[in-house]
């Protein structure tokens, strides 16, 4: 085995957090080695186009996904430099003060180890340093924060159709606020709505760790290496010593350390510390409490489409969304417990798996082109996402078999619970009315799906019942570190980024602060 | 013959794929490659024609696009490399088994109900055969499942002929590339 120079910090992972993380550390003057098992991806290398989109799609080992509602890892994993961020689209939304506190308000899944007032300050810190378009008034439903630093983002037709149908019935819509610029902001240009959000964003419009945390870590010393995959931490006297991983060469190569921070994404940091068994940790690394891997959540897709006589010109605009409604974030209600919350009027194109002609799979032959010339010019689409509680039975588990390494596959068990279903459902009969009344000739809705993922070495307060602390430090290990939406004791029903980037804020921040005594 | 990354890539960022035609190597599109009758690494000829034929009834114009080959480049790099839209779908890697058994499944269906393989079959059978191989229940169909081969392969169509720059100019849409995309892109 390859015995690399000792370090400060490894880190796993050059996604969101991982490229975070390396950034602050190497800029506080730690020496900082990050192990990617993707390609070291650069702005220069993202072609517009949601065929060539997928290259940067998970390209590693088998990850097997099963369970009654299977998580679709496959569209929602990254890899190489940026993770899953580098084409991720930037709708950036606050948790809601209630998704902090749902044992004590609810008597449902966990609490999180602070409330939403402690993340505030991280939450507009982080807004001011990206630059978020929005309308912070407009966004009736959101907690207490800073106004956004930029002004919404444009709209184009297909948004101002549906906002109709919400308008007939009563409901409310703002501007989604959006990690994108809507005029240049930090050094980086304005959007101009060609929608190719999903293959990357090659101006840096779209705030994604190429933008900033990649190059500034690189700039402060950081060394990546890329095509190197993590096969296991290795631990003594109860602390991490250091990171065995395969890299580019497949050469099995040892990388000694004084601090480890796992940041391989809520499926792989549970796979890496379960393949971290050894006599000492009979059940994985840093798992006494055998939580790790267990509360794995995704949020529940229902995408509702029309059709419309006027020009609704789908193909504008970004990939995320260009109107919020969140009137259904409220978590009681008769028809199922759990929040969901409306993206308006993503950009669509014809092709790939969000695109037109995915919407109505029944359809081929002479029909299938009439639609697609039609829905070209006339469609409008939301979707609703739908919060997942923690079960305990929603995991991330090994697998059969081992690779050349000894390293046994991650395999994702996944059932939304009959609440999640329920609510989906609600949603769902939800926008068809409000595709109605926003006058669509015809209006349809898609397959349940699943986006984002979140959970499996959740945070919290008691050791006991938790993997990690509040700032993402293992209660078992005092020199691992966990990063990323993996922390997520709970997901509430908004996109997981801003927050991930918040929790991360802090965590680094301490971890600075604590150095010495992390890594002592 | 599989491709390796370097020269897979090199051909990605000049605009082509590397076929070979006749023996000698040319960078083409998928569909340039099919005008010419470029040799096909993966795919064997009587899957190619299968896949052909099932793609040209899902989506006219499928196979002037190019689709065996198309189909046929993806199949012969890395997965990690591969355009193609199972990537997203969970199907372990590599796809070449799934691909060749859908092919070989729309020729035994064909042979079965029409006593001929499905490259064979007259527009209004082919159509027939693919909307009872779409609604997914299918008794004699043996191969990957019936609903979701038709949902791939319709996949696969539809990128050919409307993911790229000529497909949106044909449906009067601007194309608006900021990198503009490799020619199988
Ligand atoms: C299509 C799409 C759209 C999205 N849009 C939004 C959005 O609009 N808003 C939002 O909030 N979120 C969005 N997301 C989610 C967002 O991308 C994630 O929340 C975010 O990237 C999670 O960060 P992370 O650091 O936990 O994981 P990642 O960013 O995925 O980083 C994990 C990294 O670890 C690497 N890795 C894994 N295993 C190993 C190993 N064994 N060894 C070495 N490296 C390893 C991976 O290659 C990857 O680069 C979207 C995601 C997708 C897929
Ligand atoms: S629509 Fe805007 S954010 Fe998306 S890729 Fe284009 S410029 Fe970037």
């Amino acid at each position: 085995m390859k015995r690399m120079k000792m370090v400060d910090a490894v880190i796993v992972g050059a996604g969101a957090a991982g490229a975070f993380y390396a950034r602050h550390l190497a800029e506080s003057g730690r020496s900082v080695a990050v192990l990617e098992a993707g390609p070291g991806w650069q702005h220069t290398d993202l072609q517009s186009s949601l065929i060539w989109a997928r290259r940067l799609r998970w390209g590693g080992e088998r990850v097997a996904t099963t369970g009654e509602h299977p998580f679709g890892y496959g569209f929602n994993a990254g890899w190489g430099n940026g993770g899953a961020a580098t084409h991720h689209y930037g709708t950036w939304l606050r948790l809601d003060e209630s998704d902090f506190e749902m044992r004590s308000r609810f008597g449902r899944g966990r609490d999180w180890p602070f409330d939403y007032a402690t993340l505030r300050p991280y939450y507009d810190r982080i807004q001011k340093a990206v630059g978020l378009s929005g309308d912070a008034e407009a966004e009736i439903w959101r907690p207490a924060g800073d106004p956004y630093p930029m002004p919404p983002l444009a709209t184009f037709g297909q948004a101002e159709a549906i906002r109709r149908g919400f308008e007939a019935m009563g409901m409310h819509t703002a501007p989604m606020p959006m990690a994108i610029n809507s005029q240049p902001y930090a050094g980086r240009a304005a959007c101009i709505y060609d929608g190719w959000c999903d293959a990357g964003c090659p101006t840096g419009a779209l705030y994604n760790p190429l933008v900033r945390d990649v190059p500034g870590a690189l700039a402060a010393g950081a060394e990546i290496r890329n095509h190197a995959s993590v096969i296991r931490v290795t631990s003594r006297n109860g602390r991490a010593t250091g990171v065995e991983y395969a890299d580019a060469d497949g050469e099995r190569c040892f990388q000694p350390e004084s601090v480890v921070v796992l940041a391989a994404s809520a499926v792989h940091n549970p796979a890496i510390l379960l393949n971290s068994a050894s006599d000492d940790w009979p059940d994985g690394l840093a798992n006494r409490s055998g939580q790790v891997g267990r509360g794995f959540m995704t949020h529940s897709v229902a995408g509702i489409y029309g059709l419309f006589k006027e020009d609704t010109e789908p193909f504008m605009g970004v990939s995320g969304a260009q109107l919020s409604c969140r009137d259904g974030y409220g978590k009681d209600r008769e028809q199922g417990f759990g929040s969901y919350q409306w993206l308006i009027a993503p950009a669509m194109k014809p092709n790939g798996l969000l695109g037109m002609a995915v919407t109505r799979a029944d359809l081929y032959g002479d029909a299938l082109h009439a639609f697609i010339r039609r829905a070209s010019h006339h469609m409008a689409n939301m979707l609703a996402m739908g919060e997942d509680l923690p079960d305990p039975d929603n995991r991330v588990v090994l697998g059969e078999g081992r690779d050349g390494y000894g390293r046994r596959p991650a395999k994702v068990v996944h059932r939304f619970t009959d609440d999640a279903m329920a609510v989906h459902r609600h949603a769902r009969e939800e926008g068809l009315a409000v595709m109605r009344a926003a006058g669509a000739d015809e209006a349809w809705a898609g397959p349940l799906g699943t986006a984002h993922m979140m959970g499996g070495t959740p945070m919290g307060s008691d050791p006991a019942d938790s993997v990690v602390d509040g700032y993402g430090r293992s209660h078992d290990v005092p020199n691992l570190v966990l990063a990323g939406t993996g922390l997520f004791p709970t997901a509430g029903a908004n996109n997981p980024t801003y927050t991930m980037y918040a929790v991360a804020l802090r965590g680094v921040e301490r971890l600075i602060d604590d150095w010495d005594a992390v890594a002592a | 013959m599989p491709l390796d990354r370097r020269t897979f890539l090199k051909g990605a960022t000049s605009g082509a794929v590397l076929f070979t035609v006749g023996g000698v190597p040319a960078w083409l599109t998928p569909r340039e490659a099919r005008a010419e009758g470029a040799d096909l690494r993966t795919l064997t000829p009587a899957q190619a024609r299968a896949l052909t034929a099932y793609g040209e009834v899902l989506l006219p114009g499928a196979d002037e696009a190019g689709l065996a080959h198309y189909l046929d480049a993806q199949l012969s790099v890395d997965p990690a490399e591969s355009l193609l839209m199972i990537r997203y779908l969970d199907v372990p890697a590599p796809w070449n088994g799934f691909y060749s058994g859908v092919a070989h499944a729309l020729d035994a269906l064909a042979q079965r109900r029409h006593d001929c393989p499905f490259a064979e079959l007259s527009a209004d059978a082919a159509h027939d055969l693919a909307g009872v191989i779409a609604g997914g229940e299918v008794a004699d169909w043996a191969g990957p499942p019936a609903g979701f081969a038709h949902f791939v392969l319709r996949a696969d169509a539809v990128d050919l002929v409307y993911g790229r720059p000529e497909g949106f100019d044909a449906l009067n849409v601007p194309y608006m590339a900021h990198i503009d995309p490799e020619a199988v892109a």
